[in-house]
């Protein structure tokens, strides 16, 4: 216990100090320790020995503490050592009886020494072979540490035993009670600090030098490392702070609102999945989680779009609010700046090699003086991107971000949103889980579903579409949300999930067609050319889960699938369906849907990712598929401008199953499709994209053009001017990569037609079959359609928003002379929860300046 | 550079040292000014939180070693695990199923995370490296494996930052690192701390510019991942920090340390505001994490317990019993409706 015994170790744990503290005042029997005494049992005398409630006892009026806790901090005393039981030798246990305990000697306390050497247990078992068998015996264990020690100590043996052979004499000098004594506390020693196999000892340390026993000297401060702390002691001085009261107020206030939201706190209605096995909840405040953004059409619970309008960090951190937020801009003409805003998210956060397409996209698209979409940005801001952007920095739009983030969207657009009528509808209309669980769905649901009739089925694309990426198809899916899967679509789109992506026909739906594993994962990439030509004749065989990674899931699902798809419903598919239609099928059905959804999300986002990073971790890259990316937004942009044409279109397909499904495969498509402009796993995209064209009965690329063109005449400037912007993106993208192939893709969307060339080939087969040329607009723009918004919304990829040439920037509002101060201070948008406090938040900021 | 500093004479790390003693005394000072009323008196208007009813409700049992970290997945269903022996387990916490095993090339795996897209699991310890291994089924995972970064010690801490492209990490070797998971790149450096660093949290916003990391010097420093900078330093654990967590609405940060506190530290007031400590807690905690509205403080620690503290009363609210040795680890899942433990005691479990 002096000090120097510790000084080689810089590295004791605290806890030794309290322990050794606590262990002192009990063994202070003077005032008011552990009793301690000579016990009896029968005939034989047991000196310095406590009870064990005695010692529960003291502990519980020591500390204020319950039995449970006592007896808790009893036993682990007991295995550190600092006490042992006399009877049992094996267990480090204490109980709350009479059964007898004697403190161990400081000097065998832990960490009070050098730890415990070999040769000191050599010693002592030696020691004990050397005395009174029946009382001293061996262990079986310990005979066979000691054969060890014997072979690996023999040069030092003669000194062991001799040691040993010493210690003996000695302890025959002793009293009996005292021997006594010393040998169980020495016994107890060794039991604690060589315990015997299988048992753990609480000794052991993590392997790491400055946190095991021997410990290392703390790395010697460099005149760098002073500095640095200068420096910032230096700046923190002069933080403006706010005052305690303050931040505590805010801290209480924060807790006070989201506290009903707290599952922990306030039990989740209907039930928490954990306590009752009912997944119901999860169903219902389901959403994709891909890379924090993508979202699920879905109607969100009520308690749910309540919170979205506690704050807009709120809103934003829940993909769904994130989508029916960009929908509400989208229809107010003003979604520029929750694009800009993702996309600057994205930005942030991607692979190194995207960096430099990715700063020239939103450039292109949001900053660029006449941008599509652009945003208001005030000079010095302006400035400061144009700076960043010159060393390509990823962090170069951080201050127009803020600027937007806090001028623009927090200050107009979300009191707007949450003013507006379309968030009181969202909240109206938001489930309340109370209801019965069963058809907690079922009301809004039906409603919509009986609403959608024809232009639904335009609309459930769009959904579905609009699941991988965020949500751009505000204009439609927000007039007419509808919700209503049929149990049938529900399970095509458990099946494709389970599939990874590739859409499965039930062999009872007449219209499905199903598409074998055209989707395998993105990992395999090398399946699906040959397939794509397959795929478009519909072959009814669901495919073999077991190639997807859903494969479990895809099983579950299988068994329910069929009963529970009501042949030709009009078929939306729609994720939401997913996991909230459970109207029609059974809850155990939507769970199970649920799941694959999960599971499909899941393959998307690897499916992403693959195609985020041109060097994929695991997946070989395909270099090709340039052309695929390209043509997606093109036809997106089309799509985008001719939505209305489509969706009458699409009414006029009704019939026509396959023009849902289609679109539903163009739903899986499109994450991968967005993703790979910049990359290449060339065949996924090809096999998406065959896919979606085999499925839609009509849909071919060069079709969907074409079609666009013409239909929308009034459009048409529109459109070609989205064309050429989009086009210059790919160019951008290109640069990137340098592949030629992409650039005649660009150079080819810019003609308005060009994406036909390159994927003609996987829809050539397809092709023929196409019975309107209407269908294709529909079933592939509304997927197209979802890239743009969606992807800009999430991935920011901002490039194939032509559409909205005329831009509105609605929000013109203060343009800030902020703007600056925010970005210096990256704290801002984290520190303020609140939108209602502003005082705070200002407060906040120019603390961190 | 060498001539520079001596050339200023008074750049030595002495002069330096008791420069930055006399910064620290005047800016303790400083947050004394503004210190008026303690959180227990703001609390005191609240009611007692209502005990919640925290039961065990799965145990996760296969590993066969101490289990050192556990991330949840962003389904809110799958745990990955990660263990003294070299082993990997992701579980579906909801069935107990496991449904990957890896077994990594080194023993104490310390750190694992689960990408935000669930896609992709990161993982390292005593190996020195972050490891990224994608989950598929068809194949062999652990031939997919990628090495996406490596330190000059042991990687105790590691997370994703809102992205699938990029991985955090704290190390042994005092500092933290920002990776590009695609090109093995390092994008970004933190220096700062004088000894390991035990623990990282991302800040809660979206746009996550900043993270905290805690670390055996005492130090809990907050970051600015953008410029490399630390831009705020806390002061005020007798001993190791083990864990860092920020408090959901992002202004304060709730940390762990061996020296058997919690505590609580307001980013925006600048200065600790609460300690969570009880005469009966003498064993360090090992890793902290809050309820979703910031309420509750749970809080894993070497004694085997949990601890869940009411974090604006500072009492202690509720004692989980159950692991049979130390927790080391601790999160709440993403929804919010459960807590997750590991301990050494090989055992996971899930608690609602």
């Amino acid at each position: 216990m002096e000090p120097d015994h510790r000084d080689h170790r810089c590295h004791r744990p605290k806890a030794f100090d309290k322990m050794e503290a606590l262990v002192r005042e009990m063994k202070n029997t003077e005032s008011g320790g552990v009793p301690v005494r000579s016990q009896k049992i029968f005939l034989t005398s047991i000196p310095a020995a406590f009870m064990g409630y005695d010692l529960i006892e003291w502990l519980i009026m020591r500390l204020e503490i319950e039995e449970s806790e006592a007896l808790n901090i009893a036993n682990q005393l007991c295995q550190y050592g600092y006490f042992f039981p006399i009877s049992d030798s094996k267990n480090l246990v204490v109980k709350d009886d009479s059964s007898l305990y004697r403190f161990q000697s400081p000097f065998y306390w832990p960490w009070q020494n050098k730890p415990p050497d070999n040769v000191d247990y050599a010693i002592y078992l030696t020691k004990r072979t050397l005395r009174n068998k029946q009382r001293h015996g061996l262990e079986e264990y310990e005979v066979e540490a000691l054969a060890i020690l014997r072979k690996n100590l023999s040069n030092k043996w003669d000194i062991i035993t001799a040691q040993a052979e010493e210690q003996v004499k000695l302890s025959k000098a002793m009293k009996k009670p005292d021997k006594l004594i010393s040998d169980s506390q020495e016994k107890a020693y060794w039991r604690v600090h060589r315990p015997p196999p299988g048992i753990f000892s609480s000794l052991e340390q993590v392997p790491v030098p400055t946190r095991s026993w021997k410990g290392i000297k703390p790395r010697k401060k460099t005149i760098e490392d002073c500095k640095r702390e200068v420096e910032l002691l230096r700046t923190s001085l002069y933080r403006t702070r706010i005052k305690v009261s303050q931040a505590l107020e805010n801290l209480v206030q924060h807790v006070e609102t989201y506290t009903e939201f707290d599952p922990l706190l306030v039990p989740p209605h209907p039930s928490n999945p954990w306590v009752n096995e009912d997944v119901t909840y999860w169903q219902l405040t389901a959403s994709f989680f891909m890379l924090r953004y993508v979202c699920r059409v879905d109607v969100p619970t009520e308690k749910r779009v309540r919170k979205w309008g506690l704050s807009m960090e709120d809103l934003l951190c829940d993909p769904t609010g994130v989508q029916e937020f960009t929908n509400y801009l989208q229809k107010e003409k003003s979604e520029e700046n929750i694009l800009f805003w993702l996309a600057v998210n994205d930005l942030r956060r991607s692979s190194q090699s995207q960096v430099l397409w990715k700063i020239q996209e939103i450039y292109e698209n949001f900053v660029k003086h006449g941008a599509p979409r652009e945003v208001n940005i005030d000079n010095q801001t302006m400035d400061k991107v144009l700076e960043g952007m010159k060393n390509n920095s990823r962090y170069c739009f951080d201050a127009a971000q803020e600027h937007v983030y806090n001028l623009l969207l927090k200050k107009d657009c979300y009191p707007r949103f949450i003013r507006s009528d379309y968030y009181k509808n969202l909240l109206a209309n938001g489930i309340q889980p109370l209801q019965k669980k069963r058809f907690f769905g079922f009301g809004p649901t039906k409603k919509k579903a009986s609403t959608s009739a024809q232009p639904n089925q335009g609309g459930s694309a769009q959904q579905a579409v609009t699941v991988p990426c965020a949500g751009a198809l505000s204009k439609r899916r927000g007039s007419d949300r509808s919700l209503s899967g049929s149990a049938h679509e529900i399970s095509h789109f458990g099946v494709s999930v389970g599939a990874h992506s590739s859409i499965v026909k039930e062999p009872k739906v007449p219209h499905s067609h199903s598409q074998s594993n055209l989707s395998d994962i993105p990992y395999r990439g090398d399946l699906d050319l040959n397939k794509s030509s397959g795929i478009t004749d519909t072959s009814p065989v669901k495919k073999p889960p077991s190639i997807a990674p859903g494969a479990s899931t895809s099983e579950e699902v299988c068994p329910w699938e069929t009963p529970s798809s009501p042949p030709k419903t009009p078929l939306t598919n729609r994720k939401n369906s997913a996991h909230l239609d459970s109207e029609s099928s059974s809850s155990d059905v939507s769970v199970g849907v649920s799941e694959l959804a999960e599971k499909l999300q899941r393959s998307l986002l690897t499916q992403q990712h693959t195609l985020d990073c041109g060097k994929n971790l695991h997946v070989d890259t395909y270099e090709t598929p340039r052309r695929a990316s390209v043509s997606v937004p093109i036809t997106h942009s089309s799509g985008s401008g001719s939505m209305e044409g489509a969706r009458r279109k699409v009414s006029s397909f009704e019939d026509n199953s396959s023009a849902t499904i289609s679109a539903a495969s163009s739903v899986f498509v499109i994450p991968s499709d967005k993703d790979n402009k910049a990359d290449a796993s060339a065949k996924t995209l090809k096999k998406s994209h065959s896919i979606a064209k085999a499925s839609s009965v009509t849909s071919q690329t060069p079709i969907i053009s074409v079609s666009s063109a013409t239909d929308d005449a009034d459009e048409d400037q529109q459109q070609q001017e989205s064309e050429i912007a989009m086009a210059d993106a790919a160019d951008v993208s290109v640069v990137g990569d340098d592949q030629p192939s992409s650039i005649e893709l660009s150079t080819a969307g810019t003609a308005g037609l060009s994406q036909s060339e390159p994927v003609s080939p996987l829809a050539g087969p397809s092709k023929g079959e196409a019975k309107a040329p209407l269908a294709e607009p529909d079933s592939e723009s509304p997927a197209s359609e979802m890239p743009p918004s969606e992807i800009a919304a999430e991935e920011e990829h901002g490039k194939a928003q032509g559409k909205e040439e005329t831009k509105k920037r609605k929000s013109e509002t203060g343009e800030g002379d902020e703007a600056k101060s925010n970005d210096v201070c990256p704290w801002e948008d984290e520190e303020s929860c609140k939108v209602d406090t502003p005082f705070v938040k200002t407060y906040a900021t120019l603390g961190y300046l | 550079m060498d001539a520079d500093s001596k050339a200023t004479s008074s750049e030595t790390v002495e002069s330096l040292q008791k420069e930055a003693e006399v910064l620290k005394k005047r800016l303790e000072e400083e947050r004394q000014k503004l210190n008026d009323i303690s959180l227990e008196a703001v609390a005191e208007r609240l009611d007692c939180v209502s005990c919640p009813n925290i039961k065990p409700r799965r145990t996760l049992k296969g590993h066969q070693a101490k289990v050192l970290c556990s991330d949840w997945s962003p389904d809110k269903k799958h745990i990955v695990s990660s263990s003294q022996d070299g082993k990997m387990i992701i579980w579906d916490a909801h069935t107990t199923n496991k449904e990957h095993a890896l077994t990594m090339p080194t023993t104490w795996v310390m750190a694992c995370a689960y990408a935000p897209s669930g896609n992709f699991v990161a993982c390292g310890g005593l190996d020195n490296k972050v490891t990224v291994y994608p989950l598929v089924l068809d194949e062999e995972i652990s031939q997919r494996k990628k090495t996406v970064g490596t330190h000059t010690s042991y990687m105790s801490c590691c997370l994703f930052p809102n992205s699938d492209q990029q991985i955090l990490t704290g190390s042994g070797d005092s500092t933290c690192a920002l990776w590009d998971v695609e090109s093995g790149q390092l994008l970004q450096n933190f220096h700062g701390h004088s000894a390991d660093v035990m623990s990282i949290d991302l800040a809660p916003s979206e746009t996550g510019n900043t993270f905290v990391s805690g670390s055996v010097d005492k130090m809990v420093l907050i970051w600015d991942m953008r410029s490399g900078q630390c831009v705020q330093s806390f002061e005020g654990h007798e001993s190791d920090v083990n864990s860092v967590k920020f408090h959901p609405s992002g202004d304060a940060v709730a940390t762990g340390g061996d020296d058997a506190t919690c505590r609580l530290f307001d980013l925006r007031a600048d200065k600790e505001i609460a300690v969570y400590s009880k005469d009966s807690i003498i064993f360090g905690a090992n890793s902290v994490d809050f309820s979703h509205s910031g309420r509750l403080l749970f809080a894993g620690y070497n004694d085997y317990t949990v601890n869940v503290w009411d974090t604006l009363k500072c009492v202690r609210v509720w004692l989980l019993y159950g692991h049979e040795n130390r927790v080391s680890c601790l999160q709440v899942s993403p929804d919010g409706t459960a807590l997750s433990t590991g301990s050494w005691d090989c055992t996971l479990r899930v608690w609602a």
